[in-house]
C-alpha cells in the first residue's frame, strides 16, 4: 500500500476509534457539535491533507486523503471532515488560503448572478454543518470558467436540518459578505464530482465498519447451541458483504488516484469516469451493505443501544447525498451510447 | 478492534504506459482477424473453439507469453499477458482451443514437467498448436473434488488408470489432458492420496470421451472414461502425493482472470448498440451502472494481476473477484430483457444483438459452475474471514 496513506489510515484509526465509541456518539447527537474532537483534528492537519504546503497543509493528493475520508464513514465521524477536505483542495488549485475554523462547504455549484463585487445571495444553499461555520466556500460559474468564493456567512438566516445520520444539513439564505474570490482552474460544477467521490469513500468506510461489527457478533452470538459464524447461511452473508465492501473500496480508492493522475478538467478521458463509477457503485452497494450487516445482527442492530445504525443511518444519507446510483449510473450510460458498444470497452481502458 | 475489512483490500494497479502499444496492436489484428465471424462464435469467446485463430495468435507471439524463451514461451510480464487475455475476451476472439493451454497447462509443465516435456510439448502451446483438458471432476465428485476415486496404479514402468472423468471440456479433441488421480486408495488420505498426471491423448489407449451436448445444443464437455489406460512413468507430473497442493495452486490462476466477469462484455456492447440514442434516461441508468460494476471488476482483477506478477497468492482475492463476477455477469442477459423488449434469437435470426443475447442466455447457467460454485467461492471466503 502507498506508504503515506497507510500511515494516515493508522494514526486517523487510532484517533477516531479512541474517541468516538458508541457512548461518545451518543452523547454527540444528544449534545451538538463536538468541538473539542474538532479541534483535536484541526491540531492533527487532519482535514488539510489536500491542503498545500503554503496554506499549513500536506500537500497531498486524494490517493492520500482517501484513507481520511474512508476512516470518517468506518467511524461514523459527525464532523465535516469531508467537506473541509475538498474545500482545502478547492482553495489548492486557486492559489489561495482559507481562513481559519469550520467551514461551510456550498455544495450546490453558485449561479454567476448570486456573486456579484463582495455581495453573495443564497436562496436556500444546502451546507452540511451551515450552522457551524465560521466562513463558507463555494465555487460560482463564470461564464465557462469558475471561481471559488469564499464569503461571511454572518447575518445569514440558518435553517437547520440534519440528514438520516443526525449529522447537521443545513440550509443557508440571505446576504452573505464575499471576503475573497479566486479564479478556480476546475468545472464549475466540480463540488458535486468531489462530494460524490468522498461520499463513496465513506461507504466504503461504513460498510467496512459494518462488516467488522457483523463478522465479530457472528463470532460471540450463539443460537442452536452454535455460534451463528458457524451457519454456512451466516458465512453465505458475511462472504457477500465482505465483497461488496471490497468492491467499493476498491472503485472508490482508484476514482481517487485518477483524480490525482488524470484531473477533471480536460477535454475527453478524464477521472469524472471513474468518480461516476465509484458513487454509482457505492450507493448502489448501500443497500446489500445495510441490509447484510442488519440481517448478520438480527434485533440487538435494529435498537438504538448497540449502535450500528451510527453507520447505517449514515450509509442511507450518503448514498443519495452529491447523487445517487440513477443520477452517476445516467452519467456513464450517456458516455457508453454516445462512443457506442464498440467503444465502452476503449472507455473503460483508457 | 481488529479489523478483518482492513486486510482484504485490492491496491490498484495502473497499466504501465508501454502496454498501450501492445493493446492497439491487438486490438487491431482482432478487429481483422475476427471481422465477418458469427457473433454467436464469438459470444463464447473462451468457450469456443478454432484452431486456426489459436494458430495465428500463437504466430504472433500472443500465447505462453509469460513461459521462458527456451520452451518457445516469449519471456513477457503476466501484466502483457493480462493485457492481451482482456483484449481477447472482450472482443469475443474464439481462445477456447488454447485456453486451458495458455492460461494453466503450460505454467504447469514449465514448473513441474521433465526437461523431454517441457521441450516437446511447451513449444507446441505458444504456437496455440497444442489444445489441452483438465481432468477433474467425476460423476460423484463435483463440489467435494478430493472425493475423486478414479485410480492410477503403479505397474512396472508407468501407470495403469481406471475411472470416470465429466465434464471435461475439448476432451474429445484436445492433444493432452491433465488429470487428478487418486494413487493413494487409503481412506485417512483423501487430499493426500491424489496425484496430477500430463496424458498425451493421441498417443494412450483406453480412453474413451462421449461429449455431452448442453441445454444450448453445443458439444464441448465430455464423460471420459478411462479402461486399463496405461501412462509412461513420466506422467506423473510433480510429485505423488502432492496433487491437491498443485491443483490449488493452479486455481489461482484459473479463479483470478478478467475471463470471470467479462463473459457477457459482449453482450453489453451489443445491448449499448441496440438501445443506442433512443434510450430513456433510466434505462441509460441501467446501463451506466454496469459500465460501473464492469470498472470496478477491472480494478479489482488487476489489483489480482499486479499480485501474481508480484509472485504472491492472491487466492482469497481471486475468490471474490469470482463471486461478483459471476454476480455481475449471470445478471446481464436478465437485465437486457428488463430494458429491451426485443426476443433473444437463436443463430441466423433477429439482430445481432437479439442473437449473442440467445446464445448467452443460454449458457449463463453454467457461469456460476465452472471452475467452482458461488457456495464454494463463498465457503473460501468466510474461510478467509476466520469464520469458518
Amino acid at each position: 500500500m502507498n506508504e503515506t496513506r497507510q500511515i494516515l489510515e493508522d494514526s486517523v484509526n487510532r484517533l477516531f476509534g479512541d474517541r468516538l465509541d458508541w457512548d461518545a456518539l451518543t452523547r454527540i447527537e444528544d449534545s451538538g457539535f463536538p468541538r473539542q474532537l474538532w479541534d483535536e483534528v484541526v491540531d492533527q492537519g487532519i482535514h488539510k491533507v489536500l491542503a498545500s504546503e503554503d496554506a499549513g497543509g500536506m500537500g497531498a493528493g486524494w490517493g492520500e486523503a482517501y484513507a481520511v475520508l474512508r476512516a470518517c464513514g468506518r467511524h461514523a465521524v459527525p464532523l465535516p471532515v469531508a467537506e473541509a477536505s475538498i474545500a482545502e483542495w478547492l482553495a489548492a488549485q486557486a492559489g489561495c488560503v482559507l481562513p481559519e475554523g469550520v467551514p461551510g462547504l456550498l455544495t450546490s455549484t453558485l449561479d454567476g448572478n448570486a456573486v456579484a463585487g463582495d455581495s453573495l445571495v443564497l436562496d436556500g444553499a444546502r451546507t452540511p454543518w451551515g450552522r457551524e461555520a465560521a466562513y463558507l466556500v463555494g465555487v460560482a460559474a463564470r461564464g465557462s470558467a469558475a471561481e471559488l468564493i469564499v464569503a461571511d456567512p454572518a447575518g445569514l438566516e440558518i435553517t437547520a436540518e440534519d440528514n438520516l445520520g443526525r449529522d447537521p444539513r443545513d440550509t443557508l439564505s440571505g446576504r452573505a459578505r464575499v471576503t475573497a474570490r479566486h479564479a478556480l482552474p476546475l468545472p464549475a460544477d466540480c463540488v458535486r464530482w468531489l462530494g460524490a467521490l468522498a461520499r463513496s469513500a465513506q461507504i466504503a468506510g461504513g460498510g467496512a465498519a459494518g462488516l467488522d461489527l457483523a463478522l465479530q457478533y457472528a463470532a460471540e452470538r450463539s443460537q442452536f447451541g452454535r455460534p451463528l459464524a458457524a451457519f454456512q447461511a451466516i458465512q453465505h452473508y458475511l462472504a457477500d458483504l465482505a465483497g461488496t465492501v471490497a468492491a467499493v473500496d476498491t472503485i472508490s480508492l482508484a476514482a481517487c488516484e485518477a483524480l490525482d493522475a488524470r484531473g477533471m478538467a480536460s477535454d475527453g478521458r478524464n477521472a469524472r469516469f471513474e468518480i461516476a463509477a465509484a458513487k454509482c457503485r457505492a450507493s448502489e452497494a448501500v443497500e446489500k451493505l445495510t441490509r447484510l450487516s442488519h440481517q448478520v445482527h438480527g434485533a440487538i442492530g435494529f435498537t438504538y443501544e448497540y449502535g450500528l445504525h451510527f453507520v447505517t443511518r449514515r450509509l442511507w444519507a450518503w448514498r443519495a447525498e452529491f447523487g445517487g446510483a440513477g443520477e452517476w449510473g445516467e452519467y456513464l450510460g450517456r458516455e457508453a451510447v454516445a462512443v457506442g458498444g464498440d467503444g465502452v470497452w476503449p472507455l473503460i481502458t483508457a | 478492534m481488529t479489523s478483518v475489512a482492513d486486510k482484504l483490500r485490492f491496491e490498484p494497479l495502473r497499466l504501465p504506459p508501454e502496454l498501450d502499444e501492445l493493446r492497439a496492436d491487438v486490438r487491431a489484428f482482432l478487429a481483422e482477424t475476427l471481422a465477418g465471424m458469427s457473433v454467436v462464435k464469438r459470444s463464447h469467446s473462451w468457450e469456443s473453439y478454432d484452431a486456426e485463430f489459436s494458430a495465428r495468435l500463437g504466430a504472433r507471439g500472443w500465447i505462453g507469453m509469460t513461459l521462458p524463451e527456451q520452451y518457445g514461451g516469449h519471456g513477457r510480464s503476466a501484466l502483457e499477458r493480462y493485457v492481451v487475455v482482456e483484449e481477447c475476451l472482450v472482443a469475443g476472439a474464439p481462445t477456447g482451443f488454447h485456453w486451458v493451454a495458455d492460461r494453466q497447462s503450460g505454467p504447469l509443465i514449465v514448473r513441474y514437467g521433465t526437461e523431454a516435456q517441457k521441450q516437446e510439448i511447451v513449444p507446441r502451446i505458444t504456437q496455440g498448436k497444442a489444445c489441452f483438458a483438465i481432468g477433474m471432476s467425476e460423476p460423484n465428485s463435483g463440489s467435494d473434488l478430493a472425493s475423486l476415486r478414479t485410480r492410477a496404479e503403479r505397474i512396472p514402468g508407468g501407470w495403469r488408470v481406471n475411472g470416470t472423468k465429466i465434464w471435461t471440456s475439448n476432451a474429445h479433441r484436445a492433444n493432452y489432458m491433465i488429470a487428478l488421480f487418486r494413487t493413494d486408495p487409503d481412506p485417512n488420505k483423501k487430499h493426500a492420496g491424489l496425484s496430477q498426471f500430463l496424458i498425451d491423448l493421441d498417443k494412450t489407449s483406453g480412453i474413451t470421451p462421449r461429449t455431452i451436448q448442453n441445454l444450448a445444443g453445443g458439444r464441448n464437455f465430455n464423460e471420459v472414461a478411462f479402461v486399463d489406460a496405461e501412462l509412461p512413468e513420466d506422467a506423473l507430473i510433480g510429485r505423488e502425493g502432492e496433487g491437491w497442493r498443485q491443483v490449488t495452486e493452479e486455481l489461482a490462476f484459473e479463479r483470478s482472470g478478467p475471463e470471470r466477469y467479462l463473459s457477457c462484455f459482449f453482450l453489453l456492447r451489443k445491448l449499448i448498440d441496440q438501445v443506442g440514442g433512443k434510450a430513456s434516461s433510466a434505462t441509460l441508468a441501467r446501463i451506466g451502472a454496469q459500465v460501473a460494476w464492469a470498472t470496478t471488476l477491472r480494478n479489482m482483477s488487476l489489483s489480482i494481476a499486479a499480485k501474481l506478477n508480484a509472485g504472491e497468492d492472491p487466492a482469497l482475492e481471486a475468490s471474490v473477484v469470482k463471486d461478483l463476477g459471476c454476480q455481475f455477469e449471470q445478471a446481464l442477459p436478465g437485465l437486457c430483457q428488463e430494458l429491451c423488449e426485443l426476443e433473444p434469437s437463436l443463430e441466423g435470426f433477429g439482430t445481432e444483438y437479439q442473437q449473442v443475447l440467445g446464445s448467452l442466455v443460454q449458457v449463463a447457467p453454467s457461469f456460476s459452475l465452472r471452475g467452482g460454485t458461488p457456495e464454494i467461492m463463498r465457503g473460501i471466503i468466510a474461510k478467509g474471514l476466520g469464520v469458518r
